[in-house]
């Protein structure tokens, strides 16, 4: 299926074309609906910054350098997770007018989706940036390191375009699969690096930072963008590894359960 | 001169496993692991070869239920079927009462992204953008979410869009049923100009007329087997005896 994408990808650009289309058309349904638009895609990561900022460092006192920003690289980047894969598990019964009447591939439902979540990405990563290099005093300030994002969200991508596969076609055959991803992922939330000091977290739970896949890419964000070294190169193969394998596993499902999502949903 | 495949059915077939108790929870599924859901078999459509060429019209013949809508869905790529393969050559386009649109989008959005799904680039959509909305008659609710519209509004966009944007191969079922009586000549008019000129269609419908002056062959379909196809006047023979 992977080839047949890519054969027609080459042979009809259109498919750019639609791809851009469809994840304009959604992040416009997303922010320019509510009356404050897209700054609410401003205010939800800085609103969950302040609110994590009081508990884990005014009254917890975890005394974590530049804690703002540490707060401000990692929430977005779970947020991106997040909406990605429960924003997604039942998109095959919500955008089923863009396949029950053509053969288009639906691989290209998911890919959009995750594009347009990546325009809000995109616009908070700046506001991470603006902030780290004017607001804040105890982090390193942007360098070439910085741009070791790019890999690390192309594996974040790969990562949540796995998941949101095999999430959304198990939907076909079981639909509480949304209740038990919305248990998980507030799980996973608490077993990721996003609030605590990285020895805390590796000493609590160790190799946590291998077996949860979103937690590397923190670290190594982290890493490049406000203490400007590179990443743990090691940490960010196996990530990269485990994203791939966990896409291939989706694939997979998309072709069995998802092929039969016309008759079933 | 050897014509080009459009679509090449080989022992194709489709069974439809029908559970009567809901099990598509993962609790369901748990508290019920002795106690599987008990299933009826449909066998909407049994073992059959065919090939249909570019350019042709085809007609598609059966009474209610005979299964020709699950062989166009299978043929244009929406359902898979159980057993064999379809080879499809080009976008396909499925319309009953218009093609797929989102309620949530307006005319505009709807008519992007539908052509672009049957794919069209959208320098060219916006070349037709004002033709496909004149057609519906929707010059003044252009930019209204289609949630908006009344049933035959609705379908008059999707039989526009369909009409201007147009797929290589296209499925029509039923087509002549949408909007008012003024905006069935209209289609009918558009349908015998140059639309399909070069394009493979299949035609669904009761209405024998329709089949008669414009598919070059046509199926005959009884209990989800495809009993004949060929010429246009025989399977209309066969259609009309089976009413009888």
């Amino acid at each position: 299926m992977v080839k047949s994408v890519f054969v027609d990808w080459v042979k009809r650009s259109n498919k750019n074309e639609r791809l851009w289309l469809l994840a304009k058309i959604e992040f416009k349904l997303r922010y320019y609906e509510n009356k404050l638009g897209l700054l609410w895609a401003l205010i939800k990561p800085l609103m969950d910054i302040a609110i994590y900022y009081v508990v884990f460092q005014v009254i917890m006192k975890q005394a974590i350098p530049a804690f703002a920003s540490f707060l401000f690289i990692g929430l977005i980047l779970w947020n991106f997770f997040l909406e990605s894969t429960t924003g997604t598990v039942q998109i095959l019964n919500t955008k089923k007018y863009l396949y029950e009447y053509s053969n288009m591939n639906k691989l290209e439902i998911y890919v959009s989706t995750l594009l347009s979540n990546t325009i809000g990405l995109f616009f908070n990563f700046i506001m991470f940036l603006l902030f780290l290099n004017i607001l804040e005093k105890d982090a390193m300030h942007t360098s070439f390191y910085t741009l070791w994002i790019i890999p690390l969200f192309i594996n974040l991508f790969i990562l949540s375009l796995a998941v949101s596969l095999i999430l959304s076609n198990i939907y076909i055959i079981a639909k509480d699969i949304t209740q038990v991803w919305q248990v998980f992922t507030s799980f996973l939330f608490f077993l990721s690096p996003v609030i605590y000091r990285l020895s805390t977290f590796k000493e609590a739970l160790p190799t946590f930072d291998y077996i949860n896949p979103i937690a590397g890419i923190i670290i190594n964000a982290r890493r490049t963008t406000m203490e400007s070294t590179n990443p743990d190169f090691k940490l960010f193969l196996f990530d990269f590894t485990y994203a791939i394998i966990l896409l291939v596993i989706g694939l997979l499902l998309l072709n069995k359960l998802g092929s039969k999502a016309a008759e079933k949903l | 001169m050897k014509q080009e495949l459009a679509i090449q059915a080989r022992s194709i077939s489709k069974t439809f496993h029908i559970s009567e108790d809901s099990h598509n929870t993962v609790k369901h599924r748990l508290f019920n692991l002795f106690n599987p859901p008990r299933r009826k078999k449909v066998e909407a459509l049994k073992q059959m070869d065919f090939d249909i060429y570019k350019g042709e019209c085809i007609g598609l013949l059966g009474r209610n239920g005979c299964g020709k809508s699950t062989l166009v869905r299978l043929l244009a790529g929406v359902y898979p079927c159980d057993t064999g393969n379809i080879n499809i050559y080009g976008s396909t386009l499925l319309m009953n009462l218009g093609v797929g649109m989102s309620h949530q989008l307006t005319a505009r959005e709807n008519i992007y992204v539908s052509a672009s799904v049957l794919g069209m680039k959208i320098k060219d959509i916006d070349n037709i953008f004002d033709k496909i909305v004149e057609f519906a008659e929707l010059q003044d609710f252009v930019d209204t979410k289609i949630k908006y519209f009344s049933s035959g509004m609705v379908a008059r966009l999707g039989f526009s869009i369909a009409v201007n944007a147009g797929a290589d191969i296209m499925f029509l079922d039923e087509i002549f049923a949408v909007g008012d009586m003024k905006f069935q000549e209209k289609a009918i008019r558009v349908f015998e100009s140059s639309w399909i000129a070069g394009k493979t269609v299949i035609l669904v419908s009761h209405t024998m007329e329709t089949i008669q002056k414009y598919c070059n062959r046509a199926a005959f379909m009884k209990n989800g087997s495809l009993v004949y196809f060929g010429e246009t006047q025989k399977a209309i023979e066969l259609y009309v005896q089976d009413n009888a």
